[in-house]
């Protein structure tokens, strides 16, 4: 009895390694964890493909140059500390990718790789390594470059006059333009409409030649004066006042993208937080391969929306007052059907202008920082949805819903040994009646 | 057909079936091998019998080989032969003369006639062991399930394991003698119900039993098939509703849970009068070069049982069997000898923490927590995670990506939990401490009583 223990201790060190046929059950299932991480890059290159589509050629670059140097980064590191990385180099790779998809399309090389080093090092490699990390590597090292270099990261030709615009490619300039080269433009009705004025006053000889691309503002930025309380609230409303009335305030959905723009990426963001339908296909995808519970998603974006549905909006009133709209989703100005028969909502822009979606399907799911049980990750999706939302609105962060998942990500080991469901055999409501 | 559908259960996978290849084979005799090694214990849970004969001796089938020490079973001659070696584990008998057939028997005694205890004194008598893993005595299994009250019975004969068909073919061909051998049981010991449980895709081939089971009185239910429903515990949730408290046994919850080939058994020893000298062996596999069910003695050696295959051997099925070493021989346990393809899964690697180890688990454990435990060392939380209610059934193993050997991880965390000097680690225990302490405060409260009516004096 005494060298029990022992044997524990011997087969726990020699656990990892011992992969022979001598225990039961001698039948394996034939999917390993390598096949994994490369489905979810597969998936993950979606994102990635309409992000270039949209950003030029930089998208690539980016994208390569975290991919390349994450897994550069992490055969150092085990190679300095003679520490076995198993199943290292795929999901070094995948890091990179969801690192990129982060990250704006003009970011700097040297930026994308102080992020990799903090994503692989501080998120993954201290913790010892695939399975042992708390937070997505990912977001780790978007985290690190948002908070040390945030100058680094803001679009080009930025200037107090313009703030927040970010470039988008014209449609002439798609996959292979280069996105430093976009011109201002004052108001933005809409990428294509924008692009088809452009050309027939590039055809009547009013303008030299066609701008390549477009600096827009950036969608969170606009929403987020219908919340701020530090600033005047720039808009009335969203769709129901005109601007042209003398005394009114401009509506936000002049200077917005419409919906359409939203769904498919014709809109400012990261790499690969614009096109909702490329991540929605993605994360559909995994969700069928079952490497994603389908609760996680799906609840992170119910939380998310309903918190958009209910929580207060500042709005300029007549008289230069301002008001506070308690439940927005109500409010008739904020919820107007558009042409293409899908409706603009308020809730809808909420979660469609920031990396919400990317979070939703790529991020918070990640296996090794998510809680195992469904239930926690039923706790950890409503967690996440809800925080996103509330920093979004009323916190002035850079990017909010990352940081929401950073947070929920803390608290995977606590949801992990909390949630507790009944066992085989265990009486209904044990924890309750001791 | 009058086969109740009933429900499912959390966890499981779907496995592929690879019975094909033995599903239609009748039972035919296995080969009689020059040696036997007949093992002194039937199971690794039973102490071995002490040895009555001698080396030299010539036996005739049925005599007595051994006797029982506390705890075991008398071990009878399987076939005539001579005595060659004693060992502390078997005896080697050589010469063999006999057959290892199925022959049909003729019953010789009316059951119907018999009392209850006349019964239990006959199977005690019969010294007969269940036929699966692990394995006990018979009449130990039917006292345990009387001491319960155990109000239902039920027979096992879902077989979910690949490639295993013996039980399958027993009923096929032996069907109304193993519902007579569960009737025997049921009338020994105080059992009203009894409930037959098959797979649902296989109920064309019993249509033969509607008439003896309605004869006797019983229940046959078709389940779907998703291993593990042939685990016990889980058979029975799914039945009953009823779950077999963490680290008890069926008799807590008063069932009863037994296998088609002990049943056969019981028959055969308490009807007709004759001692099951073998049983029914699948053997299949990729390696085999001819599948079949074969009757097989107890104590032939497995790998001249499947003489000329190549690769490892596998006994029992492949999910919950073990890999048999050169000197290990057919059991009552052994259901299946199976020449599986010799392939690596590969290199364990890290937890990723994907959690289907725990979306699979069909007793709806923390799978991926254990682990952990397992990793760090510590072993008396995982009894609060209720590692004890662990069916030892492979499907988290079968499923983790990473390759990690959690059933055998499982297996050990178990055993460490039983060798804890620990307490309570049963329902049993937990009642009797209960009961212990109920009767500590009523003898303090009595104590003090006294010493008040004392100082009152």
């Amino acid at each position: 009895m005494d060298n029990q223990p022992t044997q524990l201790d011997n087969l726990a060190r020699a656990g990892l390694g011992v992969g022979s046929l001598a225990h039961a059950p001698l039948l394996r299932a034939p999917e390993k964890v390598r096949t994994i991480f490369l489905v979810t890059i597969a998936a993950a290159c979606l994102p990635l493909a309409a992000g270039i589509v949209f950003f030029g050629y930089r998208a690539a670059w980016v994208a390569a140059v975290a991919m390349i140097s994450c897994a550069a980064i992490e055969r150092l590191y085990f190679q300095i500390t003679h520490i076995p990385s198993l199943l290292g180099r795929s999901h070094a790779y995948l890091t990179g990718l969801l690192l990129a998809l982060t990250l704006p399309p003009f970011t700097p090389w040297y930026v994308v790789v102080i992020g990799s080093a903090f994503a692989i090092i501080i998120g993954k490699a201290i913790f010892g390594g695939v399975g042992h990390f708390l937070w997505q590597p990912a977001l780790v090292g978007r985290f690190a470059v948002a908070v040390i270099m945030p100058a680094l990261i803001a679009p080009p030709a930025a200037s107090s006059l313009q703030p927040d615009r970010w470039p988008i490619l014209a449609m002439s300039h798609l996959v292979f333009g280069d996105i430093d080269q976009a011109q201002p433009i004052r108001r933005y009705q809409g990428w294509q409409e924008q692009f088809e004025k452009d050309q027939a006053r590039f055809n009547r000889k009013k303008i030299r030649q066609l701008p390549s691309g477009y600096l827009v503002e950036h969608p969170a930025a606009a929403l987020a004066r219908l919340t701020d309380p530090r600033h005047e609230p720039a808009y009335s409303a969203l769709a129901r006042v005109r601007a042209d009335i003398p005394g009114r305030k401009p509506t936000a959905l002049s200077q917005l993208p419409p919906l359409k723009d939203m769904l498919f990426g014709a809109r400012p963001g990261g790499i690969g937080e614009t096109c909702a339908a490329a991540i929605i296909a993605a994360g559909l995808y995994l969700i069928y391969r079952n490497y994603v519970k389908w609760q996680l998603p799906v609840l992170f974006l119910l939380a998310a929306a309903v918190v958009a549905a209910v929580a207060p909006v500042r709005l300029a009133g007549p008289g230069g007052s301002v008001e506070w709209v308690y439940f927005p989703i109500l409010y008739d100005g904020l919820n107007v059907p558009a042409t293409l028969g899908a409706g603009f909502t308020y809730v809808n822009y909420q979660i469609l202008s920031g990396g919400m979606l990317l979070a939703a399907f790529f991020l918070a799911t990640e296996m090794t920082s998510s809680p195992v049980t469904t239930g926690g990750q039923i706790i950890f999706g409503l967690g996440c949805g809800a925080v996103a939302m509330l920093i979004k609105l009323y916190l002035d962060t850079p990017i909010p819903a990352y940081l929401a998942v950073l947070a929920m990500n803390t608290l995977t080991p606590t949801i992990d040994a909390m949630w507790r469901p009944r066992l085989f055999g265990q009486r209904h409501f044990a924890w309750l009646r001791k | 057909m009058l086969f109740h559908r009933y429900g499912k259960f959390t966890g499981g996978i779907d496995l592929p079936e690879e019975k094909q290849a033995t599903i239609d084979e009748p039972i035919s005799a296995g080969p009689l091998p020059d040696e036997l090694h007949v093992p002194l214990n039937y199971s690794d849970q039973m102490p071995p019998a002490s040895p009555a004969v001698s080396p030299g001796q010539a036996i005739s089938r049925g005599e007595l080989l051994a006797r029982a020490t506390q705890g075991g079973l008398d071990i009878f001659a399987p076939a005539n032969g001579v005595v060659r070696d004693i060992s502390t584990r078997d005896i080697t008998l050589t010469k063999l003369r006999g057959q290892s057939e199925l022959l049909a028997r003729e019953p010789v005694r009316d059951w119907e006639k018999l009392s209850a205890e006349q019964l239990r004194e006959l199977i005690r008598e019969g010294q007969l062991p269940t036929f699966r893993r692990p394995g006990e005595a018979i009449i130990d299994w039917l006292e345990e399930a009387r001491r319960h009250r155990s109000g239902q019975l039920v027979i096992n004969a879902m077989e979910d394991q690949p490639f295993v068909t013996a039980d399958h073919r027993l009923l096929v061909e032996h069907g109304p003698e193993v519902i007579a051998g569960a009737s025997i049981l049921a009338r020994a010991g105080r059992i009203g119900q009894v409930t037959l449980a098959a797979d649902q895709q296989k109920t064309e081939n019993y249509q033969h039993l509607t008439a003896p089971a309605q004869a006797h009185g019983l229940e046959r239910v078709a389940l779907p098939r998703r291993y593990p429903i042939g685990a016990d515990n889980i058979l029975l949730s799914v039945l009953t509703g009823r779950e077999v408290p963490c680290g008890g046994k069926a008799a807590d919850i008063a069932l009863a849970i037994i296998d088609a080939a002990s049943c056969f058994a019981i028959y055969r020893w308490v009807a007709c009068g004759d001692r099951l000298a073998g049983r029914v062996v699948t053997l299949s596999g990729p390696g085999v070069k001819r599948p079949g069910n074969l009757f097989v003695l107890f104590g032939t050696n497995c790998h001249e049982l499947a003489a000329p295959a190549e690769g490892p051997l596998v006994i029992g099925g492949p999910m919950i069997g073990s890999v048999a070493s050169a000197r290990s021989v057919v059991g009552p346990g052994c259901d299946a000898v199976l020449a599986l393809e010799p392939t690596s899964p590969g290199v364990a690697t890290q937890c990723v923490r994907c959690g289907w180890c725990r979306d699979h688990c069909p007793t709806r454990l923390n799978v991926a927590v254990l682990n952990d435990l397992y990793e760090l060392g510590h072993v008396q939380p995982a009894n609060l995670l209720g590692v004890l209610s662990c069916l030892g059934c492979g499907v988290c193993s079968y499923v983790c990506p990473a390759v990690l050997p959690l059933t055998e991880r499982m297996r050990q965390l178990k055993k460490s939990l039983h060798a804890l000097p620990g307490r309570d680690r049963t329902a049993e225990e937990k009642f009797a401490r209960h009961m212990r302490r109920r009767g500590t405060r009523r003898r303090w409260l009595a104590r003090r009583k006294k010493t008040k009516t004392a100082n009152h004096e």
